[in-house]
């Protein structure tokens, strides 16, 4: 499966033109595991910050205090081919973005120079007046599999590694941007494609597939590369197998109608437990009715433990067994050692914040944040439970809460040491939503259709967007932010006392952490999206934000259906930086 | 006299209406009778492949949250509906990261290849991007 690099002689790349750049690139300092694990200051070198996946900078130059006069330094656009859910990344001054459509960009974090740029193919200025692809389009733009999404990417020695919508998996040098290597690692025909880019754990470059919802002889997984040649190390299914440990909770469905179990959205890495933790999308078809089991069907919907060395599945907990509404709890998992507790908090689309024993899998705690109807929690064995006539039939229309859009997605939350709390994301909606069948044949499956009328949710004030500060453990409500439309970034919290995160509306905010006052906001180019991050460069703080298109399918459809007097410029990517003014 | 007045008028204006679809080449009608062309569907092939395909696949059968748009899927989302709420929507909502940003006419042509890969049988007319003739024209199962 390996690709040659003289394969790609033409890929396009605008490599180092500016000398103090080249300078800065010759003292670029290699990554180190040290490095990942415990960032140095300043630093922001995995996509949620270190391995711990906090979202939390330890910089204090911008704080309570003076967080109202943050000026804009510099913006540096990108393509409008895609959605942007970017996470940069940065290190010895040099900012890393994930841009639409396999683009990545390194510039100069101070001041926003044009270190190098990477495209997967060569740029078209031609209009193509068939198809109405606009003259400023990429002609890549429509070349992969999905929405053209590169949520993250990674840093490990002298490289800079992604995971592509193609369904490859390449490696940057970091100095030029030159393709190193690039190894496919799955069919894109079959829809296989990725979103989430890698992260390096003990020496092992380990990504997870996603595009795996329909049906085919082959199931979902997580691999682990080597990142000197790309070289697959392991692969390990996210989906039990038929005679495979496991294999007896899809009831009797063959291997070829097992589907989805998507690991969409990049894990992290205990270095201590040499454990990764990773998540599995649901089961599909969507609905347990389309799929042809009420069981529970492993390992999707889990947070799984991987050996990175090997792709051993340690412990796995799967958090809604025979997910049944498109509730996925695939997303970010944040390491807290609770009283010596060695701990992992999560929480998925319902709205509910799992506390797991990172060690071992087990238990410890959940707490229903309050805003879903589908299931009953008990609190004190974590079980779920389906509410009467939830578990829906093929053209029954149900009402729930959330929508498929579910409260939290892939807008991950953050953690403060400083207050104890986690800071929630969240978009408010309900839908009443009829789920239909699918063919069961090969290449058929799919999410299965859903005819849905989505609308605000009835505790919300009116409001689609609420940043939620929850304490943990406890899961008391510390304070809630809403406003008219959808949280559309990650948060951010600071060693200053704040939280920063953006919305659909263009608006960035910044809160103050205890209790959630607004010190600050400006308003950008476009909807704010993606992973606002923290870094310093010669001692001065900076704060990015990207801003973007698309998203996903409901980011652009919820405002415009339940928030029509709100709009934002189709255009208008880009990477925002700002700082205190000298 | 009033009403019959304004009965009157409309019939005039309805017809007029009527005679300019004629003149046109497009009336309504019913999905099994042939409402786009071959070519068309051939040009809305190529508008899918730039701006539909990536999400919905090559085959149509979708991916991720795209839905499949052939099949059972399309008739359960969209039988008893009318092309025109089927038109507004794809141009009001597709592609994701830019609704509305195709040109009308690529829209229907779009609208036209689903159709035929729905196994909707082509007629010697193409279909117009004409809310009221959309309108008359309902999904039903064939």
């Amino acid at each position: 499966m390996q690709k040659s690099p003289t394969r790609w002689l033409t890929a396009t790349l605008l490599a180092a033109c500016i000398n103090a750049s080249t300078a800065q690139m010759q003292d670029y300092a290699p990554v180190t595991d040290a490095m990942l694990h415990d960032m140095p200051v300043g630093e922001w070198l995995n996509w949620r910050g270190d391995n711990r996946a906090w979202g939390y900078s330890p910089l204090d130059q911008i704080d309570a205090s003076n967080v109202g006069q943050l000026q804009l330094q510099w913006s540096w656009a990108l393509d409008n081919t895609g959605a942007v859910q970017a996470a940069p990344l940065v290190h010895d001054g040099i900012m890393f973005v994930p841009a639409p459509r396999g683009v990545i960009v390194a510039l100069d974090a101070a001041n926003g120079d044009l270190i190098w740029e990477y495209r997967p193919s060569p740029q078209t200025s031609s209009t193509d007046s068939a198809t109405g692809r606009s003259a400023a389009m990429p002609a890549t733009a429509f070349a992969g599999v999905g929405r053209g999404v590169q949520k993250n990417i990674a840093l490990y020695g002298d490289r800079v590694f992604a995971a592509t919508e193609n369904a490859s998996i390449l490696a940057l040098a970091a100095s030029t941007g030159a393709l190193l290597w690039e190894t496919q690692v799955a069919d894109p025909a079959l829809g296989y494609h990725y979103t989430a880019g890698p992260v390096v754990a003990n020496g092992t470059l380990v990504t997870g597939i996603t595009g795996c919802s329909r049906y085919k002889e082959d199931v979902c997984f997580i691999t682990g590369h080597d990142p000197r040649t790309g070289e697959e190390r392991w692969r390990t299914a996210t989906i039990a197998r038929p005679g495979e440990p496991g294999g007896d909770t899809w009831g009797d469905l063959p291997l070829q109608f097992r589907a989805g179990g998507d690991a969409w959205v990049a894990g992290n890495f205990d270095p201590e437990l040499n454990l990764v933790y990773w998540g599995t999308a649901q089961a599909k078809p969507w609905a347990r009715a389309v799929r042809g089991t009420d069981e529970a069907a492993l390992y999707t919907n889990s947070t799984l433990a991987l050996n990175p060395d090997t792709g051993e599945m340690v412990w796995f907990y799967q958090h809604i067994p025979g997910e049944s509404h498109d509730m996925d709890d695939v997303f970010e998992n944040i390491l807290v050692d609770i009283d010596g507790e060695k701990s992992l908090f999560k929480i998925g689309k319902l709205g509910i914040l799992w506390q797991l024993d990172r060690e071992t899998g087990d238990y410890i705690n959940a707490t229903d944040l309050g805003y879903q109807n589908i299931v009953n929690l008990d609190p004190v064995t974590g079980e779920l439970t389906y509410r009467d006539g939830m578990v829906q039939r093929i053209g029954q229309q149900i009402d729930m809460c959330p929508s498929t859009s579910g409260v939290k997605s892939w807008r991950s939350m953050a953690y403060s040491p400083q207050t104890s709390a986690v800071y929630i994301p969240m978009t408010l909606n309900c839908a009443l939503a009829t789920f239909g069948p699918t063919e069961r044949v090969l290449g058929g499956g799919g999410v299965g259709p859903v005819r849905r009328n989505n609308y605000v949710h009835p505790d919300s004030d009116g409001n689609l967007g609420e940043v939620l500060a929850v304490d943990i453990p406890g899961g008391e409500v510390k304070w809630r932010f809403r406003t008219r439309a959808p949280i559309n970034t990650a948060t951010l919290t600071t060693a200053g006392g704040l939280v920063f995160a953006g919305d659909w509306d263009r608006y960035f905010y910044a809160f103050a952490a205890d209790d959630g006052e607004v010190l600050w906001q400006s308003r950008l180019t476009t909807s704010t999206q993606g992973f606002p991050i923290s870094y310093s460069v010669a001692g001065k703080q900076y704060v990015a934000v990207p801003t973007g298109i698309s998203g996903a399918s409901w980011s652009s459809s919820l405002p415009r259906e339940l928030a029509p007097e709100l709009s934002r410029p189709g255009t208008g990517s880009a990477i925002h930086v700002f700082a205190l003014p000298e | 006299m009033k009403l019959l007045s304004t009965l009157a008028t409309g019939f005039v204006a309805m017809t007029l209406i009527l005679s300019a679809n004629a003149v046109l080449g497009q009336e309504a009608g019913t999905l099994s009778a042939g409402v786009f062309s071959d070519t068309q569907a051939a040009r809305g092939a190529s508008v899918y492949s730039a701006s539909c395909e990536s999400c919905h696949a090559a085959d149509l059968r979708g991916n991720s949250n795209a839905p499949s748009l052939l099949g059972m899927s399309f008739m359960f989302l969209w039988e008893g509906r009318s092309l025109e709420e089927f038109f507004v929507t794809i141009q009001k909502t597709m592609p994701s990261e830019n609704p509305e940003s195709l040109p009308p006419q690529s829209y229907i042509d779009v609208v036209s290849y689903i159709l035929q890969a729905n196994n909707f049988p082509a007629g010697p007319t193409e279909l117009q991007a004409e809310l009221d003739i959309l309108r008359q024209i309902q999904i039903t199962g064939h």
